[in-house]
């Protein structure tokens, strides 16, 4: 009971106010450049190629000066949940995964192997997801709210014609980050209020399903019939505003891309193209070979 | 804000014979408006007045198109609101504004919100910059505008929905309850306002529960059931007690006070509205001097739990950058049997401090002591703590999650195990206590209730766990004055009857004086000041630096002082009043002045 405060964990889609060199750039280009380290994480399988990366997202949230702390705290959060996903890895061994060579046993204990492609599923699935999520805050920490979404709806814009609906997309995503904070404030008065009559949201024998779905209705029937009802009313406030969807729509500002952005974007896609281009499966194995031959 | 009105001859709004009917097909359905004929010329200011569910709502969302007549006409402009060509035009020339501050901002800057409506209504860049920023400056929020608007206080918030509104170039402002949840400071703010736009040209039409509010206007509208009840000057209105009590509604207080001197005092006017008015009133008959002492209400000693807290801080998301310091060394006594209010402006650690004594938040520093037993040993065992300190929450109607009404209020005394007999006896005598017969309400839907019942339900849910200490986070916001006497005459009654203790952290100055003994004053997370109620409401201006007022009748006192009248300044609730200006209107001067025999 000592920090019963739901805002501190929902970080998502929080922005940190600041005047970093990465909270300045044009958001679109933010987006494009937060695409490509994504798919450079998500396409890397070597160690090395997953280091650099994760020193790479180090620096730029070195660049952003964010506390370091707060921007690695969902990685911290997450943390259970990849040791725990570490374990089924470990349990289920990935015979194929990675180079496609044999895969050499390097521990093994009764029926429990340890070989040299689980070790490597293990790591870098770790890493990656640490990357991902690490990443994920650092673009929300460091651009607002409105400038994301209208970048979403000006990267989508040429999507239009083929039926995306750019703006309709761009505004959900925006009412939804709104909420977070509003939505976990309501949750935290729904618990404490339910607590102080002597509700207990504690620990549960898990295998009595329906008795803990019923001690947790005290909690989602008043989360569901309130967030109904906000947008009920958010709803209507739009209406009252003369909202009708995306057509006919005016913006205030437009984003313009300086010069420093089109920089930005270049360093990150060439970074990425290296990133794709070296070959580090190979550059891992010279690497284990050195370290095995200097032993 | 305002256009030219010279070519404007023809109502604003025009409703004829409107009907509206809520429920599906096959239903049967409601009826919330039955028949209401009405119009508002340009420039007028409208008070919308009423119990909960006669109508207002319904009637105002029809201004503006939000709603289409289930029978009858509503005209804007000579434009009818059933074409839905016309809803852009409508809306934008009849803007509206909601009760809940936070459930309208959309955009996650300040800017970028009142930018919202100029955008869907297509106007080129330069020209919603213009009229931003023109909007912005009128509600005094320019040097804000790149804030997120969780971040704002709640009054900021509902200036940034006026703002939203004005930067359509409105022509009528409909605000449907738009200050019930805000503090005297930002209520303030956001009436100054009002009556500046109004001034400039600008239509208005409030919805209001606060009939004191209903004196800004020149026009008083009340439904009753769906039906126009009255349509006339507030003064006209509340000149006769008995239809304002049939509506369900009250007096403001200069007038509830003029109506109790008069029938002390027959023939004296009861048609007063402003502080200023009864002074003036009360100056020609009122002999300048004598006094006449004030019996302090004291609380019985017979409650039990005391509470005391020492040296109490607390920061909210304490070691991440976005932490906010919320309390800052606060030192309370609660003794027993006490009613005690917390008032302090919004974001002065009001709920802080409650949420600390009900063993939800422990301090970061300093500690709580529930009968002098540190609160987190108690709160280790939440289901005797649950039977030793009750909560009520803002809104607590939200929070009820059981189909029926008994089963909600059963919720409590059944996770403390107690058998079946007991807990229904505990379930009717809470329902009993709030003014919700037991065998009536049992067995309604909770979702059927008026918005005043359920919060006596989640009220009773409370009570049926017999705490001995009631803590409640605003308990009267946003009900009608009738629900709202009730409420306060049920706590009263369980402090001197049922020996509760009771802190109430409240906006509202009227309540404190109606109940409290005592008063602790926060600013800024610190107590600023403390004592029996008559001591603290003896300080209005700091009081008022501190953004918060004195109740209504001791504000009419203020003024009758100003006069040059010897009255004491702390009088707190009509019947004090009445007793000490009764006692000056000795013998009979209006018989005298208008020299009629007895």
């Amino acid at each position: 009971m000592k920090r019963l405060e739901f805002l501190r964990y929902a970080t998502l889609g929080q922005y940190l106010p600041g005047d970093s060199r990465i909270h300045r750039l044009d958001p679109r280009i933010k987006l494009v450049a937060f695409g490509l380290i994504v798919a450079a994480v998500t396409f890397s399988n070597a160690y090395l190629a997953n280091g650099i990366l994760l020193l790479a997202i180090l620096l730029l949230l070195g660049l952003s000066r964010l506390p370091l702390g707060y921007g690695l705290q969902s990685a911290r959060l997450a943390l259970p949940a990849l040791v725990i996903l570490a374990l089924f890895q470990l349990v289920m061994p990935a015979r194929q995964f990675g180079t496609g060579a044999t895969c050499a046993i390097i521990w093994q204990w009764r029926l429990l192997q340890l070989t040299d492609c689980t070790l490597r599923l293990i790591v870098v699935s770790t890493a990656r997801l640490i990357a991902l999520l690490v990443l994920t805050n650092l673009l929300t920490f460091t651009t607002k709210t409105s400038d994301l979404a209208t970048g979403v709806e000006d990267l989508l814009a040429p999507l239009q014609r083929i039926g995306v609906p750019a703006h309709e997309l761009a505004l959900t995503l925006s009412i939804a980050l709104r909420f977070v904070p509003t939505l976990a404030l309501q949750m935290e008065r729904v618990v404490k209020a339910q607590t102080a009559r002597g509700a207990d949201f504690g620990a549960s024998s898990r295998f009595q399903v329906i008795k803990t779905t019923r001690r947790l209705l005290p909690l989602l029937v008043p989360l569901f019939v309130g967030g109904l009802r906000r947008s009920e009313r958010l709803a209507l406030a739009m209406e009252a505003r003369c909202y009708t969807g995306g057509r006919g729509r005016s913006r205030r500002t437009r984003a313009r891309a300086g010069l420093t952005d089109y920089v930005a974007l270049i360093a990150v896609g060439a970074f990425c193209a290296a990133m794709w281009v070296i070959d580090f499966g190979a550059l891992d194995r010279a690497l284990w070979l050195w370290l095995a031959g200097a032993r | 804000m305002a256009r030219a009105t010279t070519q404007q001859k023809q109502p604003l709004i025009q409703i004829a014979d409107l009907h509206h009917r809520y429920g599906e097909a096959g239903e049967r359905p409601i009826e919330a408006l039955r028949g209401v004929s009405l119009t508002v010329q340009p420039g007028e200011f409208v008070a919308i007045v009423g119990a909960n569910g006669s109508g207002k709502t319904t009637l105002a969302r029809h201004l503006n198109a939000l709603l289409l007549p289930s029978q009858g006409e509503v005209h804007v402009d000579g434009l009818s609101t059933a074409r839905a060509a016309h809803w852009p035009t409508i809306r934008s020339q009849v803007a509206m504004v909601f009760q809940q501050p936070e459930d309208q901002l959309i955009a996650t800057t300040v800017i970028d919100d009142v930018a919202f409506g100029p955008e869907n209504l297509g106007l080129p860049p330069t020209e919603i910059e213009r009229n931003v920023q023109c909007a912005l400056r009128t509600v005094g929020l320019w040097e804000l505008r790149h804030r997120p608007p969780h971040l704002l206080s709640a009054g900021q918030q509902q200036r940034v929905a006026i703002a939203g509104a004005l930067a359509m170039a409105p022509r009528c402002l409909v605000l449907d309850e738009a200050t019930a949840m805000l503090d005297p400071a930002g209520r303030r703010e956001v009436l100054a306002l009002l009556k500046r736009i109004h001034a400039e040209g600008t239509t208005i039409v409030m919805i209001t529960h606060h009939m004191a509010e209903t004196a800004l206007a020149e026009r008083v509208i009340a439904l009753a059931d769906g039906r126009l009840a009255f349509d006339g000057t507030p003064r006209r209105l509340f000149v006769d007690p008995a239809r304002v009590s049939r509506l369900g509604l009250e007096p403001p207080p200069v007038t509830a006070l003029a109506h109790r001197l008069a029938q002390r005092w027959p023939g004296f006017p009861t048609d007063l509205l402003t502080p200023e008015e009864l002074a003036n009133t009360l100056a020609k008959r009122i002999a300048p001097n004598g006094t006449s002492a004030l019996v302090p209400s004291m609380p019985h000693q017979n409650g039990r739990l005391s509470i005391h807290v020492k040296d109490a801080h607390y920061t909210y998301l304490a070691g991440t950058p976005l932490a906010t310091k919320a309390l800052n060394g606060v030192n309370a006594r609660i003794h027993p049997g006490e009613i005690v209010a917390l008032v302090g402006a919004t974001g002065s650690g009001k709920s802080t401090l409650l949420q600390m004594i009900a063993g939800l938040l422990s301090p970061s520093i300093g500690q709580v002591l529930l009968e002098g037993t540190d609160l987190d040993a108690w709160a280790r065992d939440r289901r005797t703590l649950s039977q030793q300190v009750g909560i009520l929450f803002q809104r607590p109607e939200e929070q009820l999650f059981e189909p029926y009404v008994g089963d909600d209020v059963a919720f409590g005394p059944r996770q403390i195990g107690l058998d079946r007999a007991t807990v229904r006896e505990r379930v009717r005598w809470a329902m009993e206590q709030v003014g919700l017969p037991f065998l009536t309400y049992k067995d309604r839907f909770t979702q059927s209730l008026s918005g005043g019942e359920r919060r006596k339900a989640a009220l009773a849910g409370v009570l049926a766990l017999r705490p001995h200490l009631l803590l409640l986070d605003e308990p009267t916001a946003g009900l009608d004055p009738r629900t709202r006497r009730e409420l306060l005459a049920t706590l009263r009654h369980l402090n001197q009857e049922g020996e509760l203790t009771i802190v109430l952290a409240t906006h509202n100055m009227d309540d404190v004086a109606a109940l409290a003994h005592r008063v602790y004053v926060l600013a800024k997370g610190r107590i600023a000041h403390q004592g029996p109620t008559r001591r603290v409401f003896s300080r209005s201006e700091r009081l008022h630096k501190l953004g918060l007022e004195v109740p209504a009748v001791t504000s009419i006192m203020t003024a009758l002082r100003r006069r040059g009248l010897r009255v004491p300044a702390t009088v707190l609730t009509l019947e004090e009043a009445e007793r000490v200006l009764g006692a000056r209107l000795a013998p009979s001067p209006v018989h005298a002045l208008e020299g009629r025999p007895t």
